[in-house]
């Protein structure tokens, strides 16, 4: 506790209770005395007092009415209440709208008071401390949400631009060996995208609400695998898309990218070489409820003893090198998110399913 | 099905290379129509302002960058709002970005003026379609 003296407000309609109150605490406390409400307020207004302590019974408004009265503007000293006569409507509204942390009976029990003031105090110090980590907190969040701002545009846009620029050298005619070049700079540019997408978009899910809109997975995947089209392996793999959408879905889109680019992304990147016909094959299907889409794939597979951890947070599993260890932490979060949940199946050697399962919106 | 030459592009980017690549990727598309480039949204909106009884004749599309110093994307959309339904009634807007910024995005949406949110670089493809539309 701290050493400085515990400062106490009471407020008390009849006269001699306050001057008993003085009596019997001045020495360990700093007290401050009225018989006014109004200067009580100002009493609150100009000094940083700890508790109040006030009397139930008064004239012209009770000690509920008052309490209810400052917790807008004080809402930190504690709040103790003080009354003559048992009166549980009293006790029920000093709970519910006076927030009040103990009701005392009088006369009080000198002993007990002290005990109770000094406990008080305590509970005071710990929800200041609180309620300033609280602050700081939402500062360093703010802070962060700035930062993410600038970093998806600053980072990106000129990753964009260089990326545009090469997308021009696929389409333009340039010899064989700069289109080479040109290829391996792209893989590169790409793979450092797909990792500042990762970082943002962790970030994005943790803080931002839903924006919930009609989705139509027919265009959405076309527009993602046109995207991926380019990606790194991607010309040995065949895109699949197996769309069976019956009825109009509301979703929150940006997660809904999320858990489709990671889950895309990976069956391209875990593809098997050695294998004649590789594919990747995403699969939607939709009734009233919910939305079932399968990201399969005759990859190389995730081994027995990683297939447990592929969904922790930067876990990277033995033989990747590429990835972020991001990629299926984000897709797990972002599910949970949208109210589903993701389940996977994989055979070394074989391939590896993804089953995401997302309740639709209204 | 639009005709090429009754559509006009109005690209706003304040990066040079963007509104190359750009306007590139849609001429290696092959689209035959208009294109015309702007640096600023003041810029584009002085444009539309005194060119608007020749803009009416077409199916402007005008892609407008977020991310502009000066008045970035948004501002210039809240000029553009201020004509007349009649030359209003002849664009379809996009935004353009490179980052994926959520509330940009909400923004976007919310916004009746606003077709859609496009990603950099130019899908030309999936933008025929949504012209289609």
């Amino acid at each position: 506790m701290s050493t400085e003296k515990i400062r106490i407000l009471y407020l008390d309609d009849e006269e001699h209770n306050l001057t008993s109150f003085k009596a019997a605490f001045r020495r360990d406390f700093e007290i401050f005395t009225t018989t006014e409400a109004g200067e009580a307020v100002a009493i609150l207004n100009e000094n940083d007092i700890h508790i109040v302590i006030s009397d139930q019974k008064m004239p012209n408004l009770s000690g509920v009415e008052f309490f209810e009265l400052i917790i807008p503007d004080f809402p930190d000293p504690i709040r103790i209440l003080l009354t003559g006569y048992a009166d549980i409507e009293a006790v029920i509204d000093a709970i519910n709208k006076g927030q009040v942390y103990r009701y005392i009976a009088k006369p009080w029990d000198e002993q007990d008071l002290r005990m109770t003031l000094i406990n008080a105090h305590e509970l005071y110090v710990n929800k200041h401390a609180l309620r300033k980590k609280n602050e700081e907190l939402s500062k360093a969040y703010n802070e962060l949400e700035k930062f993410i701002y600038s970093a998806s545009h600053d980072l990106r846009a000129p990753l964009v631009s260089i990326l545009g620029i090469l997308k021009l050298t696929r389409l333009e005619d340039i010899d064989e060996k700069s289109t080479e070049y040109f290829g391996m700079i792209e893989r590169m540019v790409s793979r450092l995208d797909v990792f500042v997408q990762n970082i943002i978009s962790y970030y994005q899910n943790l803080k931002q609400g839903e924006l919930i809109t009609d989705i139509n997975f027919d265009l959405l995947l076309d527009e993602l695998f046109e995207h991926y089209r380019f990606f790194e392996g991607a010309d040995n793999v065949r895109f699949i898309k197996n769309v069976a959408q019956h009825q109009t879905v509301r979703l929150d889109e940006l997660r809904l990218k999320m858990i489709l680019n990671n889950l895309i992304s990976n069956s391209i990147k875990y593809m098997d070489s050695t294998k004649v016909d590789s594919y990747m094959r995403v699969s939607v299907e939709t009734d009233n409820q919910k939305t079932v889409i399968t990201v399969e794939d005759n990859g190389i597979g995730i081994k027995r003893e990683d297939q447990k951890r592929v969904f922790d947070m930067f876990y990277r599993t033995s033989e990747v090198t590429m990835g972020s260890g991001l990629g299926l932490y984000i897709v797990k979060e972002a599910t949970a998110n949208l109210g589903g949940n993701v389940t996977m199946q994989s055979e070394p050697g074989i391939g590896s399913t993804f089953v995401v399962t997302i309740p639709n919106k209204q | 099905m639009i005709e090429d030459k009754d559509i006009n592009i109005l690209l706003v980017d304040d990066n040079d290379i963007d509104i190359v690549v750009n306007t590139k990727l849609l001429r290696l598309a092959n689209f035959k129509g208009g294109i015309q480039s702007f640096h600023s949204g003041n810029e584009v909106i002085s444009f539309i302002r005194s060119n608007a009884a020749n803009l009416v004749e077409k199916v402007n599309v005008l892609l407008l960058d977020i991310q502009m110093p000066g008045i970035d994307g948004f501002e210039t959309l809240q000029l553009f709002e201020a004509f007349d339904d009649d030359i209003k009634s002849k664009f379809q807007v996009f935004m353009l970005s490179s980052s994926i910024d959520r509330n940009d995005i909400i923004r976007a949406e919310t916004n009746p003026t606003i077709r859609k949110v496009l990603e950099k670089p130019l899908d030309v493809y999936l933008l025929r379609r949504l012209i289609e539309q």
